[in-house]
C-alpha cells in the first residue's frame, strides 16, 4: 500500500491522498473516454435519430468500411504526405539545419532569426490561418508582390495549390520547435569532435553527414517522434485555412473523423477512424524509438 | 564554428544570403498584419500605409469581439487556475509517498499527453450534450483535462528537485503538514507552479477544436473560434478589422513566451537528452 521514507509525512499520507483524488479522477476519465471512443467504435451510434439512443453492436463493420470506402484511404495518403512534407522534411529538417547555422555564428541579425521563427510558431493557429488565408487569395501579397511582378496571372493559390499551402504554412508554425530542440541539443556536442574532423580533411557536407548526424541521431529520432504524433493528429490550421477542401485535397484524417462524425452525424464511424488514426501514429512511434536506441547497441 | 573552422568569404556571404532571405520570409506575415491594422485602406495585398489609423483596434476592442476577447481570458484564465492546483495536489504526494506501480502510471501519464483530442473528442460532445454542458464550463473541464496529464508529470519531476530534508528540519521544530506545505514547499516551487499554470493557460488560450465543437452562439465564442467564423464565412473580408483583432489575439501568447523563455529552454533540453 501507500507508504513512505519520510519520518514527517507517516501520518499525513492519508489528507495527501484524499487532495489527490480529483486529479485522479481527471485522469480516469480520460483513461474511460479513450476506451468509449473503442467501444463506439464498434457501434453505429448516430449524433442524431433513432440510432442515437439504440445503437446496435456491429463488431468490425466500421473497420471494414475504412478500408473498402474511398475516403478513408484517400485521407490517409493526404495524411502522409502533409506530415512527410511539412514536419519530416520541413520543419525537422529546416529546423536542424537553422540551428547548425546560427550555432556560434557571429551573424549579427540571429536574434531577428530566432525571433521570426518564434512569431510562427507562437500565433494562434486561427491567426496563422488567417494570416495564410489573405496571402494566399488571389488578391494577396503573394500574388502582387511576387507572381505579378514575373508576369504570371493572379491565380487563387488555395484553389489551384491548397496542400503546397498547407504544408508551407505549417513549416512556417511549427519549424521553432524542432530548432529550439535541435539548438539545445548541439550545445552538447563537443567543439573538439568537429575540430578533430576539420583537421582530418572533412569538408562542411562530411562533417555533418558522418560527424554531426550520428552523434544527434537521438535527439533527431526524438523529435522525429514528436512532430510526426503531431502533425499527423494536426486539425486547427487545416482545418481553419481550406476546411478539408477544395473538394476532399487537404482533408487530412482528423478533419475527415470530425466531418464524418460532426457533419454526416456517424459517431461510430467517427471513432473507427479515431481509433485507426491512434494506431498507425502508435506504429511509427515504434518505429522512431526503436530507431533511437539502436544507437546504444 | 571556432576559430580553427574559418569558412571561405564566399561560403559565410551565402550563408548569410540564405539567413537573411529567411528572415524575409518568415516575417512578412507579421509585416502584413503590423501594416494593414493601422492602414485606413487595407487590404490582402502588401501596402504601406500613407496614413495611420487605429481605429481597426478600437473596433476590434469593443462589442462582440470585445466579448471574446473576455471569454479567452475567462477561459484560459479559469483552465490554467484548475489545472495548476489539482496538478500541485496530486504531484506532491506523487513525489514524497510509494505508491504501488508508480512507474506504470508515470508511463500512461506520458501516453495520455500525446493522445490527440480526436481519440475523446466523441464522448466528450456525448457526455457535454447528456449533462448540459455545451458552453464556456465544459470547455474549461476539457482543457483541464486534456492538460492535466502532462502538468502532473512536469509538477512531480519538478517537487523531487525539492530536497526533503528541508521538510523534515520543518517537522523537527514542530511543524504541522500544513506549515511545512506553505512556508517550505510552496515558496520553493513558485517557479514551477508559474510554468505549469502559464503552458496550461497558453494551451487553452490557442484551442480552437473544443470551444468549436462545443460552443453556438458567438456571444460565447473565444477569440480562437471569433476569428474563425469572422474570416471563414463572409465574402468581402474586413482585413482591417481582422488583422487588429488577431494581433490582440496573438499578443499575450508572445508575451507569456517571453516571460517565461528561460524555464522553457531548461524544459527543451530536457526533452532532447530523455528522449
Amino acid at each position: 500500500m501507500i507508504t513512505t521514507s519520510h519520518v514527517w509525512l507517516r501520518r499525513s499520507a492519508t489528507p495527501m491522498a484524499i487532495a489527490a483524488i480529483p486529479a485522479i479522477l481527471f485522469i480516469l476519465l480520460f483513461v474511460f473516454y479513450a476506451g468509449w471512443t473503442i467501444w463506439t467504435s464498434f457501434t453505429d451510434l448516430a449524433l442524431l435519430g433513432r440510432k442515437s439512443v439504440n445503437p446496435n453492436f456491429v463488431w468490425f463493420d466500421n473497420y471494414i468500411r475504412l478500408v473498402t470506402r474511398d475516403g478513408f484511404l484517400a485521407s490517409v495518403w493526404t495524411t502522409t504526405v502533409f506530415t512527410f512534407f511539412s514536419a519530416i522534411v520541413g520543419q525537422c529538417g529546416i529546423g536542424l539545419l537553422l540551428a547548425i547555422l546560427l550555432k556560434n555564428s557571429r551573424f549579427k541579425l540571429k536574434s531577428v532569426v530566432e525571433f521570426a521563427i518564434l512569431f510562427g510558431w507562437l500565433a494562434p493557429d486561427v491567426v496563422a490561418a488567417f494570416m495564410w488565408n489573405a496571402f494566399a487569395s488571389s488578391d494577396g501579397m503573394i500574388n502582387v508582390m511576387i507572381l505579378q511582378p514575373l508576369g504570371f496571372e493572379k491565380v487563387n493559390l488555395l484553389n489551384e495549390y491548397a496542400i503546397e499551402v498547407v504544408i508551407i504554412a505549417n513549416i512556417w508554425k511549427g519549424t521553432a520547435w524542432s530548432y529550439l530542440l535541435f539548438s539545445a541539443a548541439l550545445d552538447t556536442v563537443s567543439k573538439e569532435v568537429i575540430e578533430a574532423a576539420y583537421m582530418d580533411g572533412a569538408n562542411a557536407l562530411q562533417r555533418l553527414r558522418h560527424v554531426l548526424l550520428p552523434l544527434l541521431r537521438a535527439q533527431i529520432a526524438t523529435n522525429l517522434l514528436f512532430v510526426t504524433i503531431w502533425t499527423y493528429a494536426f486539425f486547427s490550421l487545416i482545418y481553419a485555412l481550406t476546411g478539408g477542401g477544395p473538394g476532399r485535397e487537404t482533408e487530412v484524417l482528423s478533419i475527415y473523423m470530425y466531418k464524418q462524425a460532426f457533419d454526416v452525424g456517424k459517431l461510430g464511424y467517427g471513432s473507427a477512424v479515431a481509433i485507426a488514426m491512434m494506431l498507425i501514429v502508435g506504429v511509427l512511434s515504434v518505429f522512431y524509438v526503436r530507431q533511437s536506441k539502436d544507437q546504444t547497441k | 564554428m571556432t576559430a580553427n573552422l574559418k569558412k571561405s568569404p564566399a561560403q559565410s556571404v551565402s550563408t548569410n544570403v540564405l539567413l537573411a532571405m529567411l528572415i524575409i520570409v518568415w516575417l512578412s506575415p507579421l509585416s502584413w498584419l503590423m501594416m494593414t491594422s493601422v492602414n485606413p485602406n487595407p487590404s490582402g495585398g502588401f501596402a504601406v500605409p500613407t496614413s495611420l489609423t487605429f481605429d481597426h483596434f478600437l473596433t476590434a476592442m469593443s462589442g462582440t469581439s470585445l466579448r471574446q476577447f473576455l471569454n479567452s481570458l475567462l477561459i484560459a484564465f479559469s483552465a490554467a487556475t484548475l489545472t495548476t492546483i489539482l496538478a500541485a495536489l496530486a504531484a506532491y504526494p506523487f513525489s514524497r509517498l510509494n505508491i504501488p506501480y508508480k512507474n506504470t502510471i508515470l508511463w500512461s501519464l506520458a501516453l495520455l499527453r500525446i493522445l490527440p483530442s480526436t481519440a475523446i473528442i466523441i464522448p466528450v460532445f456525448l457526455t457535454g450534450r447528456a449533462l448540459g454542458l455545451l458552453n464556456t464550463g465544459g470547455v474549461v473541464l476539457v482543457l483541464t483535462l486534456m492538460n492535466l496529464p502532462f502538468a502532473i508529470l512536469l509538477l512531480k519531476n519538478f517537487f523531487d528537485t525539492i530536497p526533503p530534508e528541508l521538510e523534515e528540519a520543518g517537522y523537527m521544530e514542530g511543524a504541522t503538514l500544513r506549515q511545512g506545505l506553505m512556508y517550505i514547499v510552496l515558496p520553493l516551487s513558485r517557479a514551477g507552479l508559474a510554468v505549469i499554470w502559464f503552458m496550461a493557460f497558453t494551451s487553452a488560450w490557442n484551442e480552437f477544436l473544443f470551444p468549436f465543437l462545443m460552443l453556438r452562439s458567438d456571444q460565447a465564442f473565444p477569440m480562437a473560434v471569433g476569428l474563425y467564423a469572422a474570416f471563414g464565412q463572409y465574402g468581402a473580408t474586413d482585413y482591417g478589422f481582422l488583422t487588429a483583432y488577431s494581433i490582440i489575439y496573438t499578443a499575450p501568447a508572445i508575451a507569456v513566451y517571453f516571460m517565461l523563455k528561460r524555464n522553457l529552454t531548461t524544459g527543451f533540453a530536457g526533452v532532447g537528452v530523455k528522449g
